[in-house]
């Protein structure tokens, strides 16, 4: 199985993470028996640009799915971190907190975010998008950000 | 202080991308032009890349710092490919993170924000590039 | 050639030794983000010679136009050594030349006086860019 579906528009390659969930506000989530990890997806962090400040919840703490769990801001924008999954944070990434930039370079490893026992993933996956469900998602968004920049110049 | 007459070689990444690297390259001219004009001297990076002799005599002759805009590195990491070894490396994203309340805008040109902290940046590295020179005069 | 070809990437010198060279910077953002905002993309020269996965890939399909400040060539030498020979190559002096226009005397920070070889620079990158689809 390919490691990433690729979406290019222009230069810039969108990739997403095949095996991954993801939610509609572009979080991933990696499953390995009872426990997530989360992520920013590629397309966000291209979107948002250069992470140069993070807000983030001391573990343990119990979210729940869509819960703000945390702020990410570059020089574009602050967004909210949302989780894509429900349960308890067990983990911060430890090297987030010294090395944000990770979350752009490598939003799918070491950029992961938080580390989440799952406490109803059925009922999460329910509201998830496999891989190829968001690459679709994606693709649209792309499309979307391009137009919104570009706006109806010719 | 007797004048060494070997200079600073400030290398900038001046990404086109983003606005880092629009204050990579003004913090590089506020550093030689105002802050260290008698020690400090600038080069086009790719110059160095694409085999210049000049500038490939400049920087093997010279100490070399790099400022770059973002994380990825780029001047520093092309110095290196050509075989600099690079005294020191910046990236202005930390700048920034260091001066939260001035938000730079603009890639082709720097908004006035944008100018003040590339000059606060530069008053900052103007202590690195004599650090520099004078590890570089103890060899 | 291609008939999907409908952008081409623009390379700029990132010149910081010469005031051309901010000249080309700039002209190539306005072309960029003003002119020719649907069938241009920027390539960052920097991270095009540092490795740049997209820059490369992207200058390796498209047609490229490079934009240098002096008679170095920085950024057409580059681009011919990672992806390919660019389809135009223009050199600021030759523009401000044929157009009897002077570079700015500063390396930055150009007034209302330096506006004329900056627009000269501009639309001579608009003019290629034109060139360039019409031919491919």
């Amino acid at each position: 199985m390919e490691e990433f579906l690729e979406y290019t528009y222009e230069k810039f390659i969108f990739k997403v993470k095949t095996g991954y969930w993801y939610s509609h506000a572009d979080f991933w989530a990696s499953i390995v028996n009872s426990v997530a990890l989360i992520g920013v997806s590629d397309f966000l962090q291209k979107a948002k640009g250069d992470v140069a400040f993070l807000e983030t919840i001391s573990p343990p703490t119990t979210v729940n799915r869509g819960q703000e769990i945390g702020k990410i801001e570059t020089i574009k924008a602050t967004f909210d971190i949302i989780s894509p999954v429900t349960g308890t944070i067990v983990e911060v990434n430890p090297e987030i907190e010294t090395s944000p930039y990770l979350i752009n370079e490598a939003p799918y490893g070491s950029g992961w975010l938080y580390k989440i026992e799952l406490l109803d993933f059925e009922g999460d996956k329910a509201e998830l998008l496999n891989d190829r469900a968001y690459f679709e998602v994606m693709k649209k968004k792309v499309l979307e950000e391009a137009r919104k920049l570009y706006g109806e110049k010719k | 202080m007797e004048k060494k007459s070997k200079k600073v070689v400030v290398l900038p990444c001046s990404g086109i991308g983003k606005v880092f690297g629009a204050l990579a390259r003004e913090t590089t001219y506020e550093l030689v032009e105002r802050v260290r004009p008698d020690s400090a001297v600038t080069t086009c990076l790719a110059k160095l890349v694409i085999g210049d002799a000049e500038t490939k005599q400049l920087v093997k002759e010279n100490p070399v710092i790099t400022i770059d805009g973002c994380p990825k590195e780029c001047a520093r990491k092309s110095a290196e490919s050509q075989g600099v070894n690079v005294a020191r490396s910046f990236q202005t994203i930390d700048f920034y993170k260091a001066h939260k309340d001035m938000k730079p805008e603009g890639i082709s040109e720097l908004d006035e924000t944008g100018r003040k902290l590339a000059a606060i940046a530069a008053d900052e590295l103007g202590q690195v590039v004599d650090e520099v020179a004078i590890e570089e005069e103890k060899k | 050639m291609n008939l999907e070809i409908t952008k081409v990437g623009i390379i700029s010198c990132s010149g910081e030794e010469l005031p051309e060279g901010t000249i080309s910077r700039i002209a190539c953002r306005k072309v960029l983000t003003d002119l020719k905002p649907n069938e241009t993309v920027t390539i960052c020269l920097p991270l095009f010679i540092a490795g740049g996965e997209e820059e490369r890939k992207f200058a390796k399909k498209y047609p490229t136009i490079t934009v240098d400040g002096c008679e170095k060539l920085c950024a057409a030498k580059s681009t011919e050594m990672f992806s390919g020979k660019p389809s135009k190559s223009l050199v600021v002096p030759d523009i401000l030349k044929k157009h009897n226009l002077s570079a700015p005397k500063k390396l930055r920070h150009f007034g209302g006086e330096d506006q004329a070889a900056i627009q000269a620079v501009v639309d001579e990158i608009a003019k290629s860019v034109e060139e360039v689809l019409e031919n491919d």
